[in-house]
């Protein structure tokens, strides 16, 4: 049974309330592989069904293709193919409801839903393809979703469940936190998010309900400059560089105490060119950025280290543990800039 | 035929990660295959296995308790692989191979839209054919595009008005440009365009198009394309996943700073520690994938034509490497390294 969420002013998007297929991150799993697994551990205690495998050696999950697809290095058809090949393990294993951990994929399965209206026949070629290549039938799933939407819809009973909120112990005061929402998340299919392109609420309604303030800047919805290819292949990463300088030097007026994203690239690299731009310009900036799973596991009381796996991070994530009062063992991690 | 000896068919298999590319290239296709996945799927010993690194908190559920098959069963050789002349080159033989045997209509159809003409494509590739209906130029995509903020050169209301024109010579010209390599693929303009067109799909499809056809050869940007087919092609193929975490190397990143060198040095045990799968069974990062989802994977991959441009790259590659007078590994890193 699924129902409508909503915020004031933004647009319905349906996010179904339980059965989960999810679908892995390449970014996440690759260089902040405790923000997917955390994914896992929320559905879990939250009490969801889940999965993020089939139950034969056939059936394991494998990317979307999604950097192979906007690296232009992958057909439309082979992505459509390998994406009708997890929405047919999911099938199998009885799930209807395709979560993803990964914002390119959330727009890469949409896009292979819009593909299907759109373009006649489509959907009859693609099925024969299937069962060609590997014997599997075409089953368009019930809902495309990212994880970020789950952990939006159960924002409340997470509250409820936390052991901190998003308030600086000392003083009470609510805690000053950014939204970057990935590109690909709010800006290809507006429709599909929550509160749309300019609006959105996917992460913004999580601060607000663990207690903190978010703060509106002029570059709030400027991409992070992952870029694919600008930022994979190395002579090309200033580009990125120099997005993520744009984004912090706009947001510093509001001295923010950390920024929240859900999306893989946007967490890896307004995280860690902080470090490139200290270097290259001088410039302090020092904002730990978190991914919504990572500040949920934290405001939950899971170890920051063993779950959270906080260490992952350029920027030091132990000031904000600071502000919040959640204790941790320092023995346990180094801790240098 | 006398069978060689298990320790000798292991060593002949290992001698291959060392060899040039002039050794491997005298290697039968089987032996080649054969070769890397014998080492791929060698099991490391069961006291190398990366236990999950479970919750040391009261509250926080395991990771993958429903996993079927043994969780956190090793395999070392992984690492060795991935990147290696000896993996690019066994991925240049299967692609051969696959493509003759698993392509399918769309191998077909890429192949054959290579002699088109560039209008032709624009017609008919289903990305494009979707991706632009008409402009009004109001400009709203460049507005706020942040490539074209960064580079001076580039505006993408110019590749919308060489699309509109519908000439192929001004197609051409643009294809062998760097302009067309700018774009991000962030989507920005997506929601702006008031004629609801996706820039960003219709430079995808164009960068493909320049690539089958050679174009991608005349500019820098273009020429680091032989590179993707290699890094992310080269996961997928024989990791399932686009970017492996050995990648991303902390020599590759010095601008990801010390404490990422540091977390890099001991990423195994830090993958482990939060419960992913570094190159052990399981279902999070770093998993290596039981070869029977490779085998369907790869079908996918073939049944859909992308062969068509691997293949395609590869040829090219090996011409340019051969006019410069390099081996193709040489290649590869240049074009890696600057394009």
């Amino acid at each position: 049974m699924t129902s409508p969420t909503t915020t004031v002013g933004a647009p319905i998007k349906e996010i179904p309330e339980n059965d989960f297929f999810l679908t892995p991150s390449c970014v996440l799993g690759a260089v902040n592989p405790g923000t997917e697994v955390l994914i896992s551990r929320i559905y879990q205690f939250l009490g969801l069904r889940w999965k993020a495998a089939g139950d034969t050696p056939e059936s394991q999950c494998t990317c979307c293709t999604g950097i192979l697809s906007h690296g232009d290095v992958m057909t439309a058809e082979s992505t459509l193919l390998v994406v009708a090949r997890l929405w047919s393990i999911a099938a199998a294993m009885g799930f209807r409801n395709i979560s993803t951990a990964c914002v390119t994929s959330f727009a890469i399965h949409t896009e292979c839903l819009r593909m299907y209206d759109h373009e006649p026949s489509l959907a009859e070629r693609v099925d024969r393809w299937l069962q060609e290549a590997c014997g599997r039938r075409l089953q368009i799933p019930e809902h495309v979703v990212h994880a970020s939407d789950i952990v939006y819809r159960y924002r409340n009973a997470l509250a409820q469940a936390m052991c901190y909120r998003l308030t600086e112990k000392k003083t009470g005061r609510p805690l000053r936190v950014v939204d970057h929402v990935g590109c690909h998340y709010a800006k290809v299919f507006p429709d599909k998010s929550v509160g749309g392109t300019d609006y959105c609420q996917v992460l913004t309604a999580m601060i607000r309900a663990w207690g903190g303030e978010t703060v509106d800047y002029p570059e709030r919805r400027h991409c992070c400059g992952m870029g694919f290819r600008q930022c994979m292949i190395r002579p090309n990463r200033g580009y990125t560089m120099a997005c993520v300088l744009k984004k912090l030097e706009s947001m510093e007026p509001w001295k923010p105490d950390a920024i929240l994203t859900n999306c893989p690239g946007c967490n890896v690299f307004l995280d860690k060119e902080q470090w490139a731009i200290k270097e290259l310009t001088g410039a302090v900036y020092d904002v730990p950025t978190l991914s919504y799973t990572e500040l949920a596991g934290l405001l939950l009381g899971w170890d920051p280290y063993d779950i959270v796996g906080i260490q992952a991070h350029t920027v030091p994530v132990e000031p904000l543990l600071d502000k919040i009062g959640i204790p941790y063992d320092r023995s346990k991690e180094w801790f240098w800039h | 035929m006398t069978k060689e000896a298990p320790d000798q068919k292991t060593k002949a298999a290992d001698a291959f990660l060392v060899d040039d590319q002039e050794h491997l290239s005298r290697a039968a296709d089987d032996h080649l295959v054969a070769a890397y996945e014998r080492i791929r799927d060698q099991r490391g010993r069961e006291d190398q296995s990366n236990t999950s690194g479970d919750s040391k908190s009261r509250e926080a559920p395991p990771a993958d308790r429903d996993y079927p098959s043994d969780p956190g069963h090793p395999y070392p050789n992984v690492r060795r692989l991935f990147g290696t002349p000896f993996e690019r080159e066994k991925d240049r033989r299967e692609s051969r191979s696959w493509a003759e045997r698993a392509g399918g209509e769309m191998q077909e159809w890429y192949e054959t839209a290579r002699t088109q003409p560039c209008t032709w494509w624009l017609k008919n590739h289903l990305v494009a054919r979707h991706a632009f209906t008409g402009c009004m130029a109001c400009g709203m995509c460049t507005s706020q595009c942040p490539a074209a903020e960064y580079y001076e050169d580039y505006n993408p209301r110019v590749i919308i008005d060489v699309v509109l024109s519908d000439d192929e010579t001004r197609l051409v010209e643009l294809l062998k440009s760097e302009t067309l390599w700018y774009c991000g693929q962030c989507g920005s303009c997506v929601p702006k365009c008031p004629r609801e067109n996706n820039l960003m799909a219709l430079i995808s499809s164009l960068r493909f198009l320049a690539q089958l056809k050679g174009y991608h050869l005349f500019s820098t940007r273009g020429r680091q394309q032989y590179a993707a087919r290699h890094l992310w092609g080269g996961n997928l193929w024989n990791r399932a996943c686009s970017l492996y975490f050995r990648n991303v190397a902390a020599d590759d990143h010095p601008d990801f700073g010390p404490r990422y060198a540091k977390y890099e040095s001991e990423v195994d045990q830090q993958m482990t520690r939060v419960g992913a799968s570094p190159d052990t069974d399981g279902q999070f990062g770093g998993r290596k994938v039981p070869p029977e989802t490779l085998d369907e994977l790869r079908r996918c991959v073939a049944r859909g034509g992308t062969l068509a441009l691997w293949n395609r790259l590869e040829e090219l590659a090996s011409e340019e490497a051969r006019k410069l007078g390099i081996s193709i590994d040489e290649y590869y890193d240049q074009v890696r390294s600057t394009g």
